[in-house]
């Protein structure tokens, strides 16, 4: 993989921060003095003497780190490139604040990092903003109870669209990202060490298949190993990606409630799932609860929670999702979806014969998506005998495209 | 001095309920001044046939035996009613005073009622009666002409006679000429049923009634008013196949212990309509007259209750053990009379207040709350009694034209020959008269032939929310007459997910 000049310049920026006494107070600095525009720019101020850095009011301790910083110039170039070597042979990928791919959640919450590495399918990022994610997290060595639970809600959640963040720790997060993988829908895992970084060893199979079906992501760059103190901040961006939280299962000082914590400053929805109060092991939710999160019980409840989450983002951020070159695209598929639907009109009505159970199922949505109509009037318009009919309406609602109400079918949300 | 007394014995029968008892009868003539009395625990009814027998006895030719008459009518410790005695009465008269000869080593059995100038009419029961005598040995059977349907439907040996001349005349110069009943030819009624292909626009109540038939399940419409629902029952009884020999014999049996002679013997299935001000009595039978209930009198056939929501929740509930155990039990003096009510009943009804819940758009002004307690009407152990739900909508004006444009042939005579097809397909998998909505077997997806692979086809619908537990093993039901009705020796996944969509309405 060969990385480009601003992605070089993103690398670049982790390096800064990752070896030298630059900490997010200088870097505050130098945006609010106006040294530096973009993250990117560090990369050019790498070259400048010394000097230059006096016509900026830059405070002692700030200027103090930056020189440090330019002195230890080599240190700094020399990790950049181990960075891209280790990314670019383990197929790295990287985002930063400048890219259209960036996670919409991350940009509008503050403290989130500019730049993060991935591996996977980056076109997940989007989905996960566009039809909602959920993160599900949990103890490590969880009770049957609780992992039960989370497999049922992960795939529940998941064959609703919803994408499942998770920690791809042991447990529960393994857990649920397993039961994601077997729903329709996707899955990310956040890892506290570099994306490349397989942590615990014991989820190697699950991390390859992540990678090949899901997408990984992390703040540290390639190579890095996760050290303890990663940890909390990786939670941080846990939260930070979904849309809601889901607690499986928290002792007392677990990790499980950072997350839950972050995910509450943010804003977002806490569901914990209620459990046997003589287990040690779930005093930490049950704390949770007592200070006011929402009893997980039903996963419809979440589903309610994350359309809001969308809607939200929908009105506060048009213009995260609208005007860009997926919009086009989609249009431009959409047209290229109508024109196909109107050949397969076609072909229903002269050759029913012909058409596979996918085009009747296309139809059949086609014509709810108008308006919900009842079994009468949809076997009026097509040539298909009611028991071909009644089966598909039944496979239509038990893979949750299609729901009864009143007599009547209609699409679902998702 | 009083002589011995002349004792003739001579039987016949009387109905009580289903209960049917043939009697001995008594009677001596003893020389004295003239009385006549009959004994047994008898009602007016027969204590009144003194002026009916006397009279006919001398319009006949006959001379009225002068001295006691003693009518004493067997087993004494049972209430008995109804005027079929006095045939009996006055041959066993005629016996005992020795004015026809006594056959010897023969028993006589003889029913019907007398009437002044000495004709013999037949009286209600008779189908019952003459199906008991028949299987009692007698040597000579004696039945009203009016009862000559009773015996074709009995398959009976016995002689009609139309006056107490003829009665008498057999015993002398005439002879016995008994005749063999048999059902032979009946001719059909049933022609102003509405045709399945009126339910033009309205595929899944076609097919609901179709599968309702085919395997006897029960059902339940719901749809706006004039969306066609007490067509569906008419419909449903179109194509209903004929009645058999059997079933014709206990059908008529039932009509005749009502009506009494004036009943047709019919191969038509009986429909009975309810509606919602019907009593308990009216529905279950009156312990009092012992007269069946509609449930009993739809046996075989359609019951059908129209506006079923509308029926007081007492009424419903009354019916939901005949609805399990197809019989209905009447307890009378310690004594229970069970009537087979071996039917397909229909409810019909509106969704909710305002009857538009299924209409296309949304023209239902009621709140979910209102839409949840109108269908609460109907208890759950109800509903349990259900096999199949759907729903109706009126139709459009499209529909409408269809309906009445492409004139077609009329479908329910071939889909009457295919459920009567699918019957006999259940017949021989479960051996005699059972359906596939009532057989009852400790392992009923050996007895129906299902596979594991459709029982967990089955669970995984139930376990999407589809449909209740409760549900389950009516949809197996249902799917295996879908099966049937297909020809399919086995059921097949698609037959689940079609059985599916008539368990929706259950949520």
């Amino acid at each position: 993989m060969d990385y480009t000049d601003d992605e070089m310049k993103d690398f670049y920026y982790t390096a800064v921060r990752m070896n030298t006494g630059i900490d997010y107070k200088v870097m505050r600095e130098m945006y609010d003095t106006g040294l530096i525009k973009s993250h990117r720019d560090l990369y050019d101020l790498a070259g400048v003497p010394e000097s230059r850095l006096n016509g900026y009011a830059l405070s002692d301790r700030g200027k103090g780190k930056i020189v440090e910083w330019l002195e230890a110039e080599d240190k700094v170039e020399k990790a950049c490139e181990r960075y891209m070597q280790t990314g670019a042979q383990n197929g790295i990928f990287v985002l930063s604040v400048e890219s259209r791919e960036y996670p919409d959640n991350f940009r509008m919450l503050g403290g989130m990092p500019k730049v993060i590495y991935g591996k996977g399918r980056k076109e997940l990022l989007k989905r996960a903003s566009k039809y909602g994610s959920v993160a599900v997290v949990g103890s490590r060595n969880a009770s049957s109870y609780a992992l039960y639970a989370t497999e049922s809600f992960a795939r529940d959640l998941s064959c609703k669209g919803i994408t499942i963040v998770s920690g791809m720790a042991l447990g529960v997060d393994g857990k649920a990202h397993q039961a994601a993988l077997e729903g329709k829908g996707s899955t990310i895992a956040i890892l506290a060490g570099g994306p490349d970084n397989i942590y615990p060893s014991e989820n190697r199979e699950l991390y390859r298949q992540i990678a090949a079906k899901g997408l990984i992501l992390s703040e540290m760059p390639p190579g890095q190993q996760p050290l303890r103190q990663y940890f909390p901040s990786r939670n941080r961006l846990i939260a930070g990606l979904s849309d809601c939280t889901l607690v499986m299962e928290a002792g007392d000082k677990s990790g499980t409630l950072h997350t839950a914590s972050y995910a509450a400053v943010q804003g977002k929805e806490v569901f914990v799932l209620p459990n046997n109060i003589y287990c040690e092991n779930a005093k930490g939710g049950l704390k949770l609860l007592e200070d006011g999160c929402n009893v997980l019980y039903t996963a419809d409840n979440v589903i309610d929670s994350v359309s809001q989450a969308i809607l939200c983002r929908k009105m506060e951020y048009p213009e995260l999702s609208e005007g860009d070159d997926e919009q086009e695209a989609q249009s431009e598929g959409r047209a290229a979806e109508k024109e196909k639907l109107a050949m397969l009109r076609l072909k229903a009505d002269r050759s029913p014969d012909e058409v596979t159970e996918d085009e009747w199922k296309a139809l059949i949505e086609d014509r709810l998506s108008v308006k919900p109509l009842d079994i009468d009037s949809l076997s009026g318009f097509f040539a298909l005998p009611f028991y071909r009919l009644s089966e598909l309406l039944i496979a239509l609602q038990m893979s949750g495209r299609v729901v009864l109400e009143n007599g009547k079918y209609a699409l679902t949300f998702f | 001095m009083a002589g011995k007394p002349s004792i003739a014995r001579i039987y016949s029968g009387f109905t009580r309920g289903t209960d049917c008892v043939v009697s001995e009868l008594e009677i001596s003539v003893t020389p004295g001044i003239p009385t006549f009395s009959v004994i047994g625990l008898c009602d007016s009814s027969i204590r009144e046939s003194q002026g009916r027998i006397m009279s006919a006895l001398r319009s006949a030719g006959f001379k009225v035996p002068k001295g006691h008459v003693t009518v004493n009518i067997s087993p004494a410790y049972m209430k008995k009613s109804g005027s079929g005695f006095d045939l009996a009465m006055a041959v066993g008269i005629l016996f005992a005073s020795g004015q026809i000869p006594f056959p010897k080593d023969k028993r006589v059995y003889a029913e019907g009622e007398l009437s002044l100038d000495g004709t013999v009419k037949g009286t209600p029961g008779s189908a019952m009666r003459l199906n008991k005598a028949r299987t009692n040995g007698f040597g000579f059977i004696l039945i009203p002409e009016e009862e000559r349907d009773s015996a074709r439907c009995t398959g009976f040996e016995g002689q009609c006679v139309k006056t107490l001349s003829d009665a008498c005349s057999v015993f002398g110069f005439t002879g016995y000429k008994p005749e063999r009943f048999e059902l032979g030819e009946v001719s059909s009624q049933k022609t102003d049923r509405p045709d399945i292909s009126m339910l033009k626009g309205q595929e899944k109540t076609k097919r609901a009634i179709v599968l309702s038939a085919a395997g006897f399940h029960n059902m339940l419409l719901l749809g706006s008013p004039g969306s066609g629902k007490t067509m569906a029952a008419g419909i449903l009884s179109g194509i209903l196949p004929p009645l058999d020999p059997e079933e014709t014999g206990d059908v008529y049996a039932l009509y005749e212990a009502l009506d009494g002679p004036s009943a047709k013997i019919s191969q038509d299935r009986p429909v009975r309509i309810i509606s919602p001000d019907i009593t308990p009595g009216k529905l279950l039978g009156n312990t009092l007259s012992m007269t069946p209930g509609e449930m009993a009198l739809a046996d075989h056939g359609v019951l059908f209750a129209d506006e079923i929501m509308q029926f007081p929740s007492q009424v419903l509930d009354l019916m939901r053990k005949p609805l399990e155990e197809r019989e209905v039990r009447l307890f009378r003096n310690g004594i229970t009379y069970t009537y087979p009510a071996r039917f397909i009943f229909i409810g019909a009804g509106n969704p909710c207040r305002c009857g538009m819940l299924y209409e296309p758009g949304s023209r239902c002004r009621c709140s979910p709350g209102s839409v949840r307690r109108y269908m609460s009407r109907l208890s759950g152990p109800f509903l349990e009694r259900i096999d199949i739900f759907s729903e109706m909508r009126s139709i459009g004006k499209d529909d409408m034209a269809h309906m009445y444009a492409d004139e077609k042939d009329a479908e329910s005579p071939v889909i009457r020959e295919k459920i009567a097809m699918c019957w006999q397909r259940q017949k021989e998998r479960y051996g005699g008269r059972q359906f596939n909505s009532s057989i009852t077997s400790p392992n009923i997806a050996d007895s129906m032939r299902l596979t594991k692979d459709i029982l967990d086809y089955c669970s995984e619908l139930a376990s999407k929310g589809l449909f209740s537990a409760r549900g389950y093993q009516k949809t197996l039901r249902l799917a295996r007459t879908i099966a049937d009705y297909e020809g399919r020796d086995d059921v097949i996944r698609q037959d689940v997910s079609e059985a599916a969509m008539f368990r929706a309405h259950e949520m």
